[in-house]
């Protein structure tokens, strides 16, 4: 059915329709529409779970901590200055193998403050061990979350996940969304039934035992690190399987591309900022003899990292231009590392990369830009680095 | 009646096997081992990263009931969150979180607070060595007036800890929950008091005053005896908060408690105190249980 939602209301519907159970939860802008939206519901009546606000986020995520170390299916929802607060739980949550599913909306990190939305607060949690995808629209919004219960309860991840989404452009904006029918989400996410997170009398389980032996503690880790790396197949199979049942599909479901096949400039994005790119290389595209042969690539799944699929998406590029709408200071953007790390082991060329830091703090990213960008990168015979906007 | 008025009426039966890697004489052992025995095994315990965290060494366990550690400051948030799950999945089990004074007092209050304030229904049990122990005794706001820490040490500038320990049972009192002080010197005393807490639809919170060896600096064996002086010196109070009514659960009269010197001496973290230092405590317990049998107990400009 289609429904008119603003990219807050989606993840509430989605949260919903994934019947999660238990939702601790605490306001903060731009994601406050969310927590909202479910309030309204359960006030209601019309929402069949746990709704509870707690003190603060780093107690929200307590909270789902202690939810789905009991058994139940957990959802919650925060946004940069609430993720950072978080940070000390979230990796508690993914090292205790719990399958919480968390809508992020980005927004820039203090100081100075600011509401708008950059991608920096998540993209400083790459070190957290969570499951992390990355939304373009709202559809996706929806069908990620969805999916994310369905990846972070499979025997061989069991671990959370994080559906980012940006502030503003998709948490306020209303767009077009096409939502399946409780009857058919149920069929494709049956009920939880943990076989490792539970709280049952005469059943002494600890949870969250500390680990003293070096060599365990070793063990544990790695065994956390191939739970993230067995997330890279099992969003694979979750797309395919999403495809069959909705028809809509994310290939698979790690990156996106977009006409990089017979590229030349390959431009890099991830989020919303990706559909302005796809209608700039549509326009330049079409140019006549000043045409460019511009592709895109977009990165849906940032944790775990697709190292192959990235560098085969771009091996075949002259130029690569990265927009990076976050930056890490004395660094750069964050997701230049990892990129440049695929291709130096996945490819023999090694192609200029151009990186441009835009979009910070919301500022305004448009058609020209990416025109003018391309335009950049053609001309970069060593690796530039821009600020834009 | 209510239970747990003879020693014979405390069950034999420990949840909290021996052997674990807690040091010889813990008094904060010994409170969750009593507590246990008031809860049964359908109890989920949540810690607060602390002493007894290391009960559970991965593989071992000397619990026989589920266990979950998180943090340090988030057990009350955690069984929040556990509580709202129980229901979720139609089960019900007692919740006791097991929190040492550090994680109570200070770092951990916003999540107590959250908790008690929301009434979410749990057994909270602050087990109290009056610092941060596992870290090797620095200072907390459980700390008591003048107590060496490696963090309030005494030197040529410095007496020990500058400041009056924070009154936690009056804190949470406040919060209008069920909430009490206790000392693993007098065990039934403590076992009312988590029954009380247990039955209380809300947080139920009790201080438990616990002998701590290796941070205060005596022989283990000596335990007891000092956090019984404790009691009994009027140095840590015995009484609970019911409905925002204080009810002194044990007092000898004016002028019937022992000195606090009884309680101060015998123990490392306060043998450089001088003269002046004891008088000035003596003068603090005095004046507090003098609000005590006024029934100022809520008046707090005196501090």
């Amino acid at each position: 059915m289609e429904h008119l939602a603003s990219g807050n209301e989606t993840a509430a519907i989605a949260a919903k329709m994934s019947r999660a159970s238990c939702m601790p939860v605490f306001p903060i802008t731009p994601q406050t529409e969310i927590i909202e939206t479910l309030a309204r519901w359960k006030a209601n009546g019309e929402l069949n779970a746990e709704f509870f606000t707690m003190d603060s986020e780093h107690s929200v995520m307590s909270a789902a901590v202690g939810c789905s170390a009991t058994g139940a299916r957990t959802f919650t929802a925060t946004s940069s200055q609430g993720l950072t607060l978080m940070n000390e739980i979230l990796f508690i949550a993914s090292g205790m193998r719990l399958p919480i599913v968390m809508a992020n909306v980005s927004r820039g990190l203090s100081a100075p403050i600011t509401l708008w939305s950059d991608h920096t607060d998540f993209l400083n949690q790459k070190g957290d061990g969570w499951v992390q995808v990355h939304a373009q629209d709202n559809q996706e919004v929806f069908d990620s979350l969805v999916m994310a219960f369905k990846i972070s309860e499979d025997r061989k991840v069991l671990l959370p996940s994080m559906v980012n989404l940006d502030g503003y452009v998709l948490s306020y904006t209303k767009e077009p969304i096409d939502v399946p029918t409780q009857k058919e989400i149920d069929k494709f996410l049956p009920p939880y039934k943990p076989k490792h997170a539970f709280f049952k009398p005469n059943k002494p389980l600890i949870q969250g035992a500390a680990v003293l032996k070096p060599e365990a503690y070793t063990y544990f880790r790695g065994q956390h690190h191939l739970a993230n790396l067995n997330a890279l197949e099992v969003i694979q199979e979750v797309c395919k399987d999403f495809k069959k049942k909705f028809g809509r599909d994310y290939g698979n479901g790690l990156i996106e591309e977009y006409k990089t096949n017979d590229a030349d400039v390959i431009i890099v994005t991830q989020g919303s900022i990706s559909t302005t790119a796809k209608a700039a290389v549509n326009e330049m595209r079409k140019g006549g003899r000043r045409k460019t042969k511009v592709g895109l690539l977009r990165l849906r799944t940032i944790t775990p990292w697709p190292h192959k699929e990235v560098a085969k998406a771009l091996q075949g590029a002259k130029h690569i231009a990265v927009f990076e709408k976050n930056v890490s200071p004395g660094r750069g953007g964050l997701m230049m590392s990892d990129l440049k790390a695929s291709l130096y082991d996945h490819t023999k060329k090694k192609p200029i990369i151009t990186e441009f830091v835009m979009g910070l703090g919301g500022s305004p990213e448009s058609i020209q830009m990416f025109k003018h960008g391309v335009k950049l990168a053609k001309k970069d015979r060593k690796g530039e680095v821009h600020w834009l906007g | 009646m209510a239970k747990y008025q003879k020693f014979k009426d405390i069950p034999d039966e420990n949840l909290l096997e021996g052997g674990s890697f807690s040091c010889a004489g813990c008094g904060g052992e010994l409170g969750l081992k009593l507590a246990l025995k008031v809860l049964g095994e359908d109890t989920i315990v949540v810690n607060a990263s602390g002493c007894m965290t290391l009960l559970s060494n991965w593989p071992t366990s000397p619990l026989k009931v589920p266990f979950i550690h998180s943090a340090i400051e988030n057990a009350a948030s955690t069984a929040t969150g556990i509580r709202h799950a129980l229901k979720a999945l139609n089960r019900e089990m007692n919740i006791l979180c097991y929190a040492g004074d550090g994680a109570t007092y200070d770092i951990g209050f916003q999540s107590l607070s959250g908790a008690a304030s929301r009434g979410d229904d749990m057994v909270y049990v602050c087990y109290n060595n009056s610092c941060f122990g596992n870290t090797g005794n620095q200072w907390s706001t459980a700390t008591p007036k003048f107590a060496r820490t490696t963090t309030s040490p005494p030197g040529s500038e410095s007496h020990g800890n500058a400041l009056s320990r924070k009154d936690m049972a009056k804190i949470m009192g406040a919060h209008g929950c069920y909430s009490a002080t206790a000392s693993t010197a007098l065990p039934l005393d403590f076992m009312r008091k988590v029954e009380k807490a247990r039955k209380y639809k809300g947080l139920g919170f009790v201080d438990l005053l616990v002998n701590c060896p290796t941070n205060w600096g005596f022989e283990p064996k000596e335990g007891i005896d000092i956090v019984m002086k404790a009691v009994f010196t009027g140095i840590w109070p015995l009484y609970e908060v019911e409905n925002g009514m204080m009810t002194i659960n044990y007092d000898p009269g004016p002028g019937k408690f022992q000195p606090v010197k009884n309680f101060l001496k015998g123990q490392q973290r306060f043998r450089h105190l001088t003269k002046k230092d004891i008088a000035e405590i003596q003068k603090d317990v005095d004046k507090e249980w003098e609000l005590y049998r006024g029934g100022k107990y809520w008046q707090t400009d005196e501090y």
